[in-house]
């Protein structure tokens, strides 16, 4: 990446983080541009918010393995 | 370039999960390689792989701006402000190193931090996992969210920021407050309502006659408002029992036929109208139980019908319902045409609404008239029963039949027809009935089916209704017009309405001149007589051989039948002059113009006519005698010359009084002949062209007739003049009677003298004796010329004194042709210069 798109993105990251932090999502910049990224790669962000939910509980109940389609 | 991407995402999500884990505060430190991480890496890619199309559509300012719309209801309008801001700044980042798919991004920050919202607020996560399945992970738990929002605070301010909660709250402490208020629920009062309006008390409303009205009960308690509303709903329901029960009473009324068919079509129209409120009532009630179809499925709703709802469905029917209870108390007492006009009265409103049903009320209503208007002008036929048509009939003789069989009735008439219609309406039936009695004449059917029509109804029934008045007043003019056309032609021709006027005056008033004179000739030595010696035969005898004398002779016979002779009564002291007449009789349908009053005044004007004639004639009988003959001029030579002056100077009067009453009476029967007789009749025969009914006819024959008796001075103003008319009449008569005698005495000594001539011829040898006779002859002669010019200077006197009176009388009359006569008497104005002399 040159010069100018590293500026756009860490703009960019900064201003999401401050978006986030109004939203009061509690991610940190690092999950957050890892998110960004998986966003951008075209993932379900449902999928990514189901995921970031289920991590972030107290217990991961042993009935994960099988998940309702 | 797809493995690429694959080996990105499982990498970025092995980076993911480390760093999620390593975030969480239960799970301890876990290396890479540890079977739980990658239990977990596991699982994280489930997820991915079970949904791979997001449900929401891909629009980041819209979730942009719910978030921001959230935010600020949430009050954190700053927050929601610099959120606004950072969105803008973030979404103008375009270029190499920016963010793509920058809704996803959005999205994602938005379901994290609903998420942790929920977290926040202490949910059980393991009722969070069945919501996963749903479609709209989003909205599910944004629902689920706020409906248990709505359980948990009862009363505790859980956010105590939320403005919501405290709206919610206070809609509930005011439904507690509304139960407690309220015994009796809206939809029992509703149904209450709804039974009070057909007239049956409901449970807690009922009828309270202290304050005439359905209420709801003392007793039970409902707030104000609501008991006001009821009272007013209810009005209704006190109208509908007006109506009802007058419609019961007039059903019950019905077999006294009081109640006639106006009012029983009156009571039709109304059930009519009340089974329509009946439906609505039924509509109503069926809609009284469902609930309110709504948009949204969760909202709850009442049942359909409440207070206000049925207030507004009210509207309608209470502005008829009032307008049937308006009628129904200004009909209580009227019936029949009245009925139908004061309901007219009430139709002429401008709302629409008010007019339409008016009109659909009093087509029924006016149905029965408008039948017996129908039937009375095709036919004649009048079928009242209960007495509401505008015509009634009365039984009279024949001869009376058009003037006084049919009258008309103004207090049942309708408003609606004017009464010059009502009159032809009555003159069509009367010419119909008169064409059938009295004139025995079939052929009004087919000019009454001809004027139907015309008018483009037919003769059936039920042809014309209300608010087709012009389409009635159309067929009654048409029927008028062809009936009465055809009345005038029976009359006319089979009757001989004309032929039999000309008839009466030229026998009643004396047109006839020859069969006059004949008349006057023949009869006249016989009525000088007194009256009682006068049979009736022997001058009926007299009358026919005039007729057969004069032109009369020709005339239709069944007009000379009707010529008779007429002795009045009459007592001892009178002559023949005095009660003899003619009359003419008149036989149906004729009489109805000729009636007995009309004949009795043919007959004064006949008399006085017969009194000129009179007169007239006995002034050409002295001049038939006062005409210069030998007797009379060349054989008094033998005679004194005094004696000669004396019968000279007598003769002279004689003549000089007889012309001046010659000139009056020439000129006043020129007068009556011809400005009055003959200009009446040329009057009256246009009058008879240009009638059209027989109304028009009787009218012009009355004017026909006061014209005569007015002009003749035999009218009520005249009566002063008429009288000293008939005075100068006697003088007239006396003087003939004087100027024969006169005549005759001249006559006589005439004979004497031509006698004493001979006499003293064969007596020449006798001597004196014959001078002596001679000398009496004289001597009587003498006396009797004196005697004779003094009766004749004082009829002379007399005359000139009456004929002063009558004509100073004469200007002061009214009628502008006396004025003609006036001048023509007086010409040399004699008498004038008399008068100012004198």
């Amino acid at each position: 990446m040159d010069e100018e798109a590293s500026r756009t993105a860490r703009e960019s990251l900064e201003l999401v983080f401050r978006m986030s932090n109004i939203l009061d999502t509690g991610l940190d910049r690092h999950t957050l541009s890892v998110l960004i990224a998986l966003c951008d790669l075209g993932v379900n962000p449902e999928a990514l918010a189901t995921v970031v939910k289920e991590l972030r509980r107290e217990s991961i109940p042993e009935s994960a393995t099988t998940i309702p389609s | 370039m797809e493995d690429d991407d694959q080996q990105k995402t499982s990498d970025l999500l092995q980076e993911l999960v480390l760093r999620l884990v390593s975030q969480n505060p239960q799970t301890p430190n876990l290396d890479l390689n540890s079977p739980a991480f990658l239990k977990t890496l596991r699982y994280a890619f489930r997820i991915l792989s079970s949904r791979l199309t997001p449900s929401v559509a891909p629009d980041a300012t819209a979730i942009a701006e719910s978030l921001k719309r959230r935010l600020a209801t949430q009050g954190k309008s700053s927050d929601a402000l610099a959120f606004a801001d950072l969105y803008t700044k973030f979404a103008s980042k375009t270029g190499p190193g920016s963010v793509n798919n920058k809704w996803a991004l959005v999205y994602l920050l938005k379901i994290v931090s609903d998420d942790r919202k929920s977290a926040i607020n202490g949910l059980d996560s393991s009722i969070l996992l069945p919501n996963l399945g749903l479609g709209d992970a989003g909205n599910g738990i944004l629902r689920g969210g706020e409906a248990k929002k709505k359980d948990w605070s009862n009363g505790v301010l859980l956010v105590s920021k939320d403005p919501e909660n405290l709206r919610d709250i206070a809609f509930r402490e005011y439904a507690t407050l509304v139960k407690e208020e309220n015994e009796v629920t809206e939809e029992v009062l509703v149904r209450d309502v709804l039974y009070a309006c057909q007239g049956i008390d409901g449970k807690y409303v009922k009828f309270n006659s202290e304050i005439d009205g359905y209420a709801v009960q003392d007793s039970v308690k409902v707030p104000r408002a609501t008991r006001i509303m009821v009272r007013m709903l209810s009005e209704l329901g006190w109208l509908f029992r007006k109506v009802k029960s007058f419609i019961t009473e007039s059903m019950d009324r019905f077999p006294a036929e009081e109640v006639g068919t106006v009012g029983q079509a009156f009571c039709a129209a109304l059930q009519d109208e009340l089974s329509d409120y009946y439906k609505l009532l039924a509509v109503l009630e069926a809609q009284a139980m469902n609930p309110i179809p709504l948009v949204s499925e969760s909202a709850s709703s009442s049942n359909y019908l409440s207070l206000r709802r049925l207030s507004v469905w009210f509207a309608e029917p209470m502005v008829k319902m009032r307008l049937m209870a308006v009628l129904v108390d200004k009909c209580k007492v009227l019936r029949g045409g009245a009925m139908a006009g004061a309901i007219h009265l009430h139709a002429q409103h401008g709302d629409p609404l008010v007019h339409e049903f008016m009109m659909s009320l009093l087509r029924c209503v006016c149905s029965p008239l408008f039948e017996m208007v129908r039937s009375w002008v095709l036919e004649g036929e009048l079928e009242d029963t209960f007495g509401e048509f505008f015509i009634v009939g009365q039984p009279v003789k024949v001869d009376l039949l058009w003037r006084e069989g049919y009258k008309l009735h103004p207090g049942m008439l309708p408003s609606f027809i004017s009464p010059s219609l009502a009159q032809r309406i009555l003159r069509t039936g009367k010419s119909i009935n008169f064409l059938r009695v009295c004139c025995d004449d079939h052929g009004w059917a087919d000019a009454a089916s001809e004027a139907a029509a015309a008018s483009g109804t037919t003769t059936r029934r039920g042809g014309l209704g209300y608010g087709e008045t012009d389409a009635l007043e159309h067929l009654v003019t048409e029927a008028a017009k062809r009936i009465d056309k055809h009345l005038l032609d029976v009359l006319y021709k089979r009757y001989k309405f004309k032929e039999h006027c000309l008839a009466i005056k030229r026998y009643l008033l004396l047109g006839q001149g020859d069969f006059v004179q004949y008349l006057m000739d023949i009869v006249g030595p016989k009525l000088s007589e007194p009256a009682n010696n006068i049979s009736s035969f022997e001058l009926a005898g007299f009358l026919e051989a005039a007729i057969r004398a004069s032109n009369a002779q020709y005339d239709d016979r069944d007009m000379l039948d009707r010529l008779r002779v007429k002795m009045m009564p009459h007592g001892t002291g009178d002559r023949g002059w005095d009660v003899f007449s003619l009359e003419y009789e008149a036989r149906v349908p004729l009489d109805t113009v000729f009636t007995e009053s009309v004949l009795s005044r043919y007959l004064r004007v006949f008399n006085f006519l017969w009194k000129l004639k009179r007169v007239e004639h006995a002034l050409i009988g002295i001049w038939k005698t006062m005409k210069p003959n030998c007797i009379t001029s060349n054989s008094f030579v033998k005679l004194q010359t005094s004696v000669k002056l004396q019968l000279l100077s007598a003769l002279r009067r004689c003549q000089v009084l007889w012309n001046e009453m010659n000139h009056f009476v020439t000129n006043f029967q020129y007068y009556i002949m011809f400005e009055v007789l003959e200009v009446s009749w040329s009057n009256f025969s246009r009058e008879m062209e240009a009638a059209k009914d027989l109304d028009d006819l009787l009218a012009a024959h009355e004017k026909y007739l006061n014209a005569i008796v007015a002009k003749s001075l035999l009218g009520e103003q005249s009566q002063t003049i008429s009288k000293s008319l008939f005075v100068l009449f006697e003088l007239i008569l006396r003087f003939r009677s004087h100027a024969d005698r006169l005549y005759e005495g001249i006559h006589e000594l005439q004979i004497r003298t031509k006698e004493s001539g001979r006499e003293r011829n064969k007596m020449q040898e006798s001597g004196s004796w014959i001078s002596e006779g001679r000398k009496g002859l004289t001597q009587r002669a003498g006396e009797f010329l004196q005697s004779m010019s003094q009766d004749m200077d004082s009829i002379a006197k007399e005359y000139t004194t009456s004929l002063d009176a009558f004509l100073s009388l004469l200007p002061l009359q009214q009628c502008v042709d006396l004025k003609f006569l006036f001048f023509r008497l007086d010409f040399t104005e004699f008498y004038s210069r008399l008068h100012s002399k004198g």
